[in-house]
């Protein structure tokens, strides 16, 4: 895992107060993760792109950290 | 002619909730972390059998009594997305209890960015000639339609009213505006019932649904773009308005548009945190509590910018007198 994930999945799990996220991480498997906490991702996400993560339109529906990667690597963020 | 506000009175429903109140039908929910994002601690619930026009009368008798004469009311806008009957417009049913003679009276069904449209419909009947002075009033009791265990909307909805004495004036104090709208967001924020969709005695379809999310990255994205533009339509710069007043969405809407904009923190109002999202009547509460705070003088530069269902935004510039 490069970095940059590893930096993502610390944005996650900060987001969501809690200690324990890994690359397998979803909505299905973690409590925290409800529509709040995915508001909380969405916000640490968005301040770590400096507002670029505000134009991703996909980014409301993603349910997993999985996919929260390959979001922003389709957008060249990451 | 041109338009001015005159002045604003509201209405909140007696019964008062707390974020403890929540947890006596969830007690699985975590109402620290909720309050800490929505960032607010009390809403207003309007009361069985008391609706959106109830609570308008109340806001227009208190205009009525300070501000304006019945007989001289040549509008009534009413802002609602909770109207008293699917026909006819609720506007007619709150002319008739406030005993005002004939006069323009509609409604209009918009929610969050409501004010901002219902202020633009008031300025053009009044620089077209066809009325000298109304009310334009928001009321909603969204509450209704939320169910108690909710976790997306009920922390955030309240109930309220709030009526404006808007007049003819000559100097040129409301505009420009910026109006926006985007129907592909409609299911994201939605009651889905009605008689020519969905059978209106089904349960699920009469409640409110809010997908959060979607509606949030719809906030962050285009509410911006909404206040840039309307600086340039406008000629000016964020440092020459003096105040900001947003619909009062939540903590964490509202702080993400100061990011984005890096507006100063001191040049916000907000008062969300004791009265909660009073969708419409949002920005007329706030612009009149800010007066009662004196955070608006004689002179002062103030945007207003609502957004939300629909989607639907708009934000308007005022020089307050």
């Amino acid at each position: 895992m490069s970095d940059i994930e590893e930096e993502i999945i610390g944005i996650i799990a900060k987001s969501l107060e809690v200690g324990e996220i890994n690359i397998n991480s979803s909505v299905e498997n973690t409590e925290e993760w409800d529509s709040l906490g995915h508001l909380s991702i969405l916000v640490s996400l968005d301040k770590r792109f400096n507002g670029e993560v505000a134009g991703i339109k996909k980014m409301a529906n993603i349910d997993s950290v999985k996919s929260i990667l390959n979001v922003l690597k389709n957008n060249n963020l990451i | 002619m041109k338009a001015s506000i005159k002045r604003i009175e509201y209405f909140l429903p007696e019964k008062k909730e707390n974020n403890e109140d929540l947890k006596v039908d969830n007690p699985d929910w975590r109402i620290e972390d909720i309050e800490k994002k929505t960032g607010i601690t009390n809403r207003r619930i309007s009361s069985k059998g008391q609706t959106a026009v109830d609570l308008a009368e109340e806001a227009c008798k208190k205009l009525i009594n300070s501000s304006i004469n019945p007989q001289d009311i040549d509008f009534i806008i009413l802002v609602t997305q909770s109207p008293e009957y699917p026909l006819p417009t609720s506007a007619c049913v709150l002319q008739d209890r406030l005993d005002v003679p004939s006069c323009i009276a509609f409604d209009i069904n918009l929610g969050c960015s409501g004010f901002i449209y219902g202020l633009a419909v008031s300025s053009s009947l009044i620089s077209s000639g066809l009325a000298q002075q109304g009310i334009l009033v928001c009321s909603d009791t969204y509450t209704k339609y939320i169910d108690k265990n909710d976790r997306t909307c009920r922390p955030l909805f309240s109930d309220a009213s709030a009526a404006v004495h808007i007049s003819a004036t000559k100097d040129d104090s409301i505009g420009p505006f910026e109006l926006g709208s985007d129907g592909s967001g409609f299911d994201k924020l939605i009651v889905p019932s009605s008689d020519s969709k969905l059978p209106s005695d089904n349960a699920i379809a009469n409640r409110l649904y809010m997908s959060g999310p979607d509606v949030f990255m719809f906030t962050m994205n285009m509410v911006p773009k909404a206040v840039n533009s309307l600086l340039r339509k406008a000629n000016k710069n964020i440092s020459d308005i003096d105040l900001f007043v947003f619909h009062q969405a939540s903590k964490l809407v509202i702080d993400s548009i100061i990011r984005h904009l890096e507006l100063p923190e001191d040049k916000v109002f907000t008062n969300y945190r004791y009265i909660g999202n009073t969708v419409s009547a949002t920005i007329p509460i706030a612009l009149n509590d800010a007066i009662k705070e004196n955070r608006i003088n004689s002179g002062d530069l103030i945007m207003l910018v609502g957004f939300g269902v629909g989607y639907s935004w708009g934000g308007v510039l005022v020089k307050w007198q």
